[in-house]
């Protein structure tokens, strides 16, 4: 079981927004995909899920090969691309977006959402245990979106990838704007998800969170990757833009 | 204690009437803001009776009208010549109008010339213009453009205009002038629709729908329609209804001012609009016969301002 994307090409008025991208998400690891604002990461994220507005052919070419024990899913090569990617948003590849409050209903309360999410995924539709999952109080269910601060909304997020119970998960930014002990909270969630073979693509600016839980590492400029290696050895970095990066993070934590 | 109106504001929570005279002091007591009245804050909810008493003036008639269905009065056969011109009295609560009917039932029957039909004008409006401006603001493109030139080239017809069109053409039942001002006030639905649905297409929301395995319908029609858009079809209902019992009510007037009867309800059969047109023609001395009439127009009409006001503040 796993994913496979090569050679990812999105195009929007003849210019190349990504190009000759390729990656892997395999179960149980976690891909890291890291790269300056505007680099592709998100636009990449979304064409493993089909979402990139205008996905008809000539825009938006790839090879993505969705292995599913038996069955194969390669949704690019099918000439109804918006029905061949249904049996694959949910149950295969799920996303936890970058501004979670957005991506949440504004007029219904959050419980319901979660409820929605578990029947979709088949699941009992009761969301307590699912709030309590990501340390929220159960009287949150009752609140709607914009009642939410930014870390309870990004929690809610959370629930709701979690809940829908995909085998692979795309991860957009999960820490940003969030305090040092959310965010630590956040990780063990990914983290308890990778252990339990969700295979994961990490979206982020932070390198750190890269020799935290990262097995695998890739750098993105200006819609090509420049650079995909192990997680382990950070400071071998070949690229200028990935070094930049990392020394930016290092003279963050002071060495 | 600014920040915390502000919020309550966003959180468009509605606050209790003494908790909004304290807001409303403490507010004063700041200095910030110096002018602050309890109107200025009707928009929070505040205070405010006027959407209740809108809905109840605007469920007024549709109570005349089970009334009326349940009694099952006839209103045509009874008339008592000895009452004629009768001030109010027990037996007749507002009297009778010159040839002996009883303005109460007469008023009561009337209901069934309008509530009816005008909620047969709302659900074709419905028919029509929610799943046009739905798909249309959903797909974009060359079928949005198709369906908005059909729209607006029929909205660019006055609505009366098209409505006696539709009477002239196919002759005149009050059926067939709900369906035409259904018809005719589609394209304002259906615009309406369009524009919010397009904005809210591309929103997080959508897409993280879709990316969990929603399907496009089920987000069209559950999320955005029925979740984040259904005041605003329950408030173009409400004003299509009191557009229709404004346009019933004038074309019955018209029609009974010639007594021809040519254009809406004909006497004997009552409407509020013939029946001020009767009076008008051959006052009686009985006052109530022309005023009950014209003022149950007018407070439902008020009524349905009201709460289609009630209705655009709640949604913003």
């Amino acid at each position: 079981m796993s994913v496979h994307l090569r050679s990812l090409r999105i195009l929007a008025e003849e210019k190349a927004l990504v190009s000759q991208v390729s990656l892997e998400i395999l179960p149980g690891k976690i891909t890291v995909l890291v790269g300056a604002s505007g680099s592709g990461k998100t636009l990449t994220a979304r064409s493993i899920l089909g979402l990139v507005r205008g996905i008809e052919p000539g825009l938006v070419e790839a090879d993505l090969e969705l292995r599913d024990g038996e069955q194969i899913h390669r949704p690019y090569a099918q000439a109804d691309r918006e029905r061949a990617f249904i049996p694959i948003r949910g149950p295969l590849v799920g996303w936890l977006p970058q501004n979670p409050r957005a991506a949440l209903d504004p007029l219904r309360a959050v419980g319901p959402q979660i409820s929605a999410c578990l029947k979709l995924a088949g699941r009992e539709s009761a969301p307590e245990p699912w709030l309590k999952r990501v340390n929220l109080a159960l009287g949150v269910g009752a609140l709607f979106p914009h009642q939410l601060s930014g870390g309870m909304a990004q929690r809610v997020g959370i629930a709701l990838a979690l809940a829908r119970g995909s085998r692979f998960l795309i991860v957009d930014e999960p820490t940003t704007g969030l305090d040092p002990s959310l965010r630590s909270g956040i990780l063990k969630e990914l983290q308890e998800a990778r252990d339990s073979g969700v295979g994961l693509l990490l979206i982020t600016h932070d390198l750190r969170l890269v020799r935290q839980l990262g097995d695998h590492l890739l750098v993105m400029d200006r819609g090509c990757i420049v650079e995909d290696r192990s997680a382990r050895d950070l400071g071998a970095m070949q690229s200028p833009q990935a070094q930049a990066l990392w020394q930016a993070t290092a003279r963050l934590e002071g060495r | 204690m600014l920040g915390q109106v502000v919020q309550e504001v966003l959180g468009r929570r509605r606050l209790g009437g003494e908790r909004a005279q304290d807001l409303l002091a403490e507010l004063r007591d700041t200095g910030l803001i110096e002018q602050v009245q309890v109107q200025d804050l009707g928009v929070l909810g505040v205070s405010s009776l006027r959407p209740w008493l809108g809905v109840a003036l605007l469920l007024f008639p549709v109570l005349l009208w089970v009334i009326s269905l349940a009694a099952g009065y006839d209103v045509i056969g009874d008339v008592d010549v000895s009452l004629a011109s009768s001030a109010p009295s027990a037996a007749h609560w507002l009297g009778c109008d010159h040839l002996g009917r009883d303005v109460l039932w007469r008023l009561i029957t009337a209901s069934e010339s309008f509530v009816g039909p005008a909620l047969l004008a709302c659900a074709v409006a419905l028919l029509i213009g929610v799943p046009a401006g739905a798909l249309s603001g959903w797909l974009g493109g060359l079928p949005a453009s198709l369906t908005r030139f059909v729209l607006s080239t029929l909205a660019s017809l006055p609505r009366f205009v098209l409505v006696l069109l539709v009477c002239a053409a196919f002759g005149n039942s009050v059926q067939l002038i709900a369906l035409a001002a259904g018809v005719a006030y589609a394209p304002t639905l259906a615009e309406a629709i369009y524009a919010r649905i397009q904005s809210f297409r591309h929103r997080g929301f959508v897409l993280a729908g879709q990316a969990h395995g929603l399907r496009n319908g089920r987000i069209l029609w559950l999320h955005l329609l029925w979740v984040n858009h259904r005041r605003l079809i329950l408030r173009h209902c409400v004003q299509l209804f009191a557009y229709f019992l404004l346009l019933e009510t004038t074309l019955s007037y018209i029609g009974g001012l010639d007594g021809a009867g040519s254009f809406g309800v004909a006497q004997p059969d009552p409407s509020w609009g013939n029946m001020v047109a009767f009076e008008w023609r051959e006052p009686s001395a009985n006052l109530w016969a022309s005023l009950a009439p014209g003022l149950a127009t007018a407070l439902v009409l008020l009524g349905a301002t009201w709460t289609g006001r009630a209705l655009l503040e709640e949604q913003a």
